[in-house]
């Protein structure tokens, strides 16, 4: 009960999906459906796991007074703030859609655009190139981000970058999806046939 | 304009510089809005996946409608919950099974389709002749590159002699891909930037001005 | 006398009456399907149509943060595309009256047969090169896996990547700082995760022996539970239950780049002396390694993800490149089932090459059978 039981219906439930992809029968066409939503149900309940866990974690800073207790308040009060309004005005309206344009949209924005900054550094980085490998990484990237501006077209440069996107470039992913592709189909075979069971946690 | 709008422009714009301060070093500023930005996005994701999910596809199909199919989904997520007791934990393994195992049944296939055989189908050459020939010796390219890279993946003997010389021709074509992939990406980055350059030097005074 | 009882309406009714019961009909079913597949070429059009309707691979929206690059890699779709427009209006092709009179034909062959429809509606013709795939992949892992058993002793070739965990741990205690593990952003039913804690029980088992602190921000829930989990039995197995610490391992929140400028705040406070990036990651790849790099800590990362490996290799010490990934946990634990597994990739891959081969031969004769993959 405690360690087959878990497997077998986890077995059940893989193959219904399994065979979905190849019969268009309505009956498994709606289970699969039903199974869908089923998932987005546990789903949005274990963000309710995470919000107690990062209330729990953040309000036992707080209590004992631990190094930054001051940032852990914010956090919970932010985390407070939101589920209470979306609660008492509803999420289409009042403060819940303003925390979220005016609050949580920029800053997400700020670090999305932080990027540009660490890929200058990255790019530095991969300027010194130490070896061989290193050399054609900088180069390949180097033809390709000149091809992309005006100056790539004015030197010629842009029809390097367009062949080496099309060719080497899809080689490279393409060898990396079937090898990925091999890794994540015997990684899901171990699971639904429960030779891989480390996520069901400890004693399964 | 209404003066909840200006008011949220002026606290975007001092986030906004507050995450940018990290650039500098990890400061008291920044510190504050990265606790902000995880209480505030914990609160808001969580009630807009509980309004999506579970009253979406549990709550009003079940309990409105009388679709018992979607009924397991919640005891699912109730057996979720069962996680936070140590003496219940095990229970809740059987959602966590359903979970994990539900969407690996559905990649076997697809990965199958999409990652192996499609890709595998667009890597064989066409009869030469048949198209011109620069983009013939293109498909050829492709070909050895795939070839050469799925022996480098290999893990069952050394990347000694022909196999190792063969899977460095592999890491070549790795890396010039990689190197394209990156060229490719950072001008799309600096767009970003520029993005919020916009906001906090044009949008914003401009805000300012219509007060 | 059983063929004259058999007649095709009693065969038809028996098995309809099958089909009302799912499991029976399912068996029925998947036996037509391979008489019926093996008997028709699949049709790239409805291949398409179908894949199409399948919901995507990573719903979290890996497409839209991929490189644009990607699109190069598209070209067998966009071929498979073309020919979708191409054969989707069939009647294009054929003269009117020939056509008129195939459709008569097809109508009263139809009506005849009316009642035998649902039974080949069990299977999928346009998918029987992936369901022979998969039954041939299925089949080779789990033999491999049985063999596996017997417990010999397979080789696994060096992975740099992984030999560098003990020197990442080591550096670590030397110091006297904590090692941080990051999952990625995928939840626990991605396979990328399943394999990164996989790898986090070993790294887990590691940083106990050697007594120092692992810090793990998590963006999924369930992530965070397994976590703890894991690494508390990776300590209890080691000798040092004392040493684990469940508030070590926390959850931040679902926002991508919410979890990223946490895991950068904790880096910059904490400063961990090794930095382990395990998993399917998206554009906060770079920010992670970047922030990493800047406060001197020996990085490892792994993923999946094509698009986020160059950035990772750029600013980690050492990367797991794709199906690294997946060996990883193999190669650290030598676990005799999971080597077997692994066994099995690499036969699938020596199968791969094989076709690659010989389709390519056979392309140069002039024989294209490119259709036979799907």
């Amino acid at each position: 009960m405690k360690k087959t039981g878990p497997v077998v219906f986890g077995f059940l439930i893989g193959v219904l999906m399994l065979l979905h992809h190849f019969t268009p029968s309505s009956w498994i066409g709606d289970r699969y459906n039903n199974v869908l939503d089923w998932k987005q149900v546990v789903f949005g309940i274990t963000l309710i796991l995470g919000v107690i866990s990062l209330f729990t974690y953040h309000w036992k800073k707080i209590e004992r007074r631990a190094e930054g207790w001051g940032y852990s308040v914010i956090t919970v009060a932010g985390l407070i703030f939101m589920i209470a309004v979306a609660l008492i005005f509803t999420p289409e309206r009042g403060p819940y859609p303003w925390m979220f344009d005016h609050v949580q949209a920029p800053m997400q924005a700020t670090m999305f655009a932080l990027l540009a900054f660490y890929v200058a550094s990255a790019s530095y980085r991969a300027f010194r190139a130490r070896n061989f490998h290193a050399a054609l990484l900088l180069t390949a990237g180097v033809i390709v981000m000149l091809g992309r501006v005006s100056l790539g077209e004015l030197i010629g440069i842009d029809s390097v970058s367009t062949w080496i996107l099309d060719f080497p470039n899809t080689a490279a992913k393409r060898g990396v999806m079937i090898g990925v592709g091999l890794g994540m189909t015997a990684t899901a075979i171990k699971i639904i046939t429960g030779i891989e069971r480390t996520y069901l946690g400890k004693g399964a | 304009m209404v003066i909840w709008d200006h008011i949220g422009m002026w606290v975007a714009a001092v986030l906004t510089i507050a995450i940018f301060s990290l650039l500098y070093r990890d400061n008291p500023f920044y510190r504050a809005a990265e606790h902000l930005l995880v209480g505030v996005s914990a609160g808001y994701y969580v009630i807009n996946y509980f309004y999506a999910s579970v009253i979406r596809k549990f709550a009003v199909p079940v309990f409105q409608q009388g679709d018992l199919w979607l009924l397991p989904g919640g005891i699912l997520g109730l057996l979720i919950l069962l996680r936070l007791s140590r003496r219940t934990q095990w229970v809740s393994r059987y959602a966590i099974a359903f979970y994990v195992a539900a969407w690996s049944g559905y990649l076997i296939p697809s990965v199958i389709q999409e990652r192996i055989l499609i890709q595998l189908q667009g890597t064989i050459p066409p009869q030469p002749g048949t198209v011109p020939w620069d983009a013939f010796l293109g498909a050829i390219i492709v070909l050895i590159g795939v070839i050469s890279i799925l022996i480098y993946f290999y893990f069952s003997a050394p990347h000694t002699g022909v196999l190792g010389r063969i899977s460095q021709v592999g890491i070549t074509f790795l890396m010039i891909g990689f190197g394209a992939s990156f060229g490719y990406t950072v001008m799309g980055r600096v767009s970003l930037l520029i993005g919020r350059f916009q906001f906090l030097f044009q949008e914003l005074p401009e805000s300012l001005m219509n007060m | 006398m059983i063929s004259a009882w058999l007649t095709e309406e009693r065969l038809g009714r028996t098995l309809l009456a099958a089909g009302q019961l799912p499991w029976r009909a399912l068996a029925v079913g998947m036996i037509l399907a391979v008489a019926v597949g093996a008997g028709m070429s699949p049709a790239p059009a409805a291949a398409q149509a179908t894949s199409a309707e399948s919901p995507p691979v990573h719903p979290t929206g890996e497409a839209a943060l991929a490189p644009p690059g990607d699109e190069t890699l598209g070209d067998s779709r966009v071929s498979g595309a073309q020919e979708a427009d191409a054969v989707s209006d069939p009647a294009a092709l054929v003269e009117p009256e020939i056509l008129a009179e195939e459709v008569a034909d097809q109508a009263e062959e139809d009506a005849r047969f009316a009642w035998l429809q649902p039974v080949s509606g069990w299977f999928t013709p346009a998918r029987f090169p992936t369901a022979v795939a998969t039954l041939l992949f299925g089949i080779t892992l789990l033999v491999l896996i049985t063999r596996a058993r017997g417990g010999r002793d397979l080789y696994i070739r060096r992975i740099a990547g992984l030999e560098a965990v003990d020197e990442a741990v080591g550096r670590a205690t030397e110091m006297g700082r904590p090692i941080l593990y990051s999952p990625g952003l995928d939840p626990m039913e991605e396979v990328a995760t399943v394999a990164s804690i996989n790898i986090l029980g070993q790294v887990a088992r590691k940083a106990a022996a050697y007594e120092t602190r692992l810090i793990m921000p998590n963006r999924d829930p369930i992530v965070m539970t397994v976590s703890q989990e894991v690494v508390r039995e990776a300590f209890t197995e080691a000798g040092r239950p004392d040493l684990y610490d469940p508030n070590d391992i926390y959850y931040t929140t679902q926002s991508q780049f919410g979890y990223a400028a946490a895991v950068c705040g904790t880096m910059m406070r904490e400063r961990p002396a090794a930095n382990f990036f395990i998993g399917h990651f998206y554009a906060e790849s770079l920010i992670l390694a970047e922030t990493g790099n800047a406060t001197g800590a020996i990085q490892i990362a792994g993923t999946d993800s094509d698009s986020q490996l160059p950035f990772f290799i750029c600013a980690c010490d050492y990367t797991l490149i794709g199906e690294e990934l997946y060996a990883g946990s193999v190669y650290l634990s030598r676990e005799p089932l999971l080597l077997g597994a692994l066994k099995g990739q690499d036969v699938a891959k020596v199968g791969i090459l094989a076709i690659l081969i010989l389709w390519t031969i056979l392309s140069f004769l002039g024989i294209d059978i490119r259709s036979w993959l799907g």
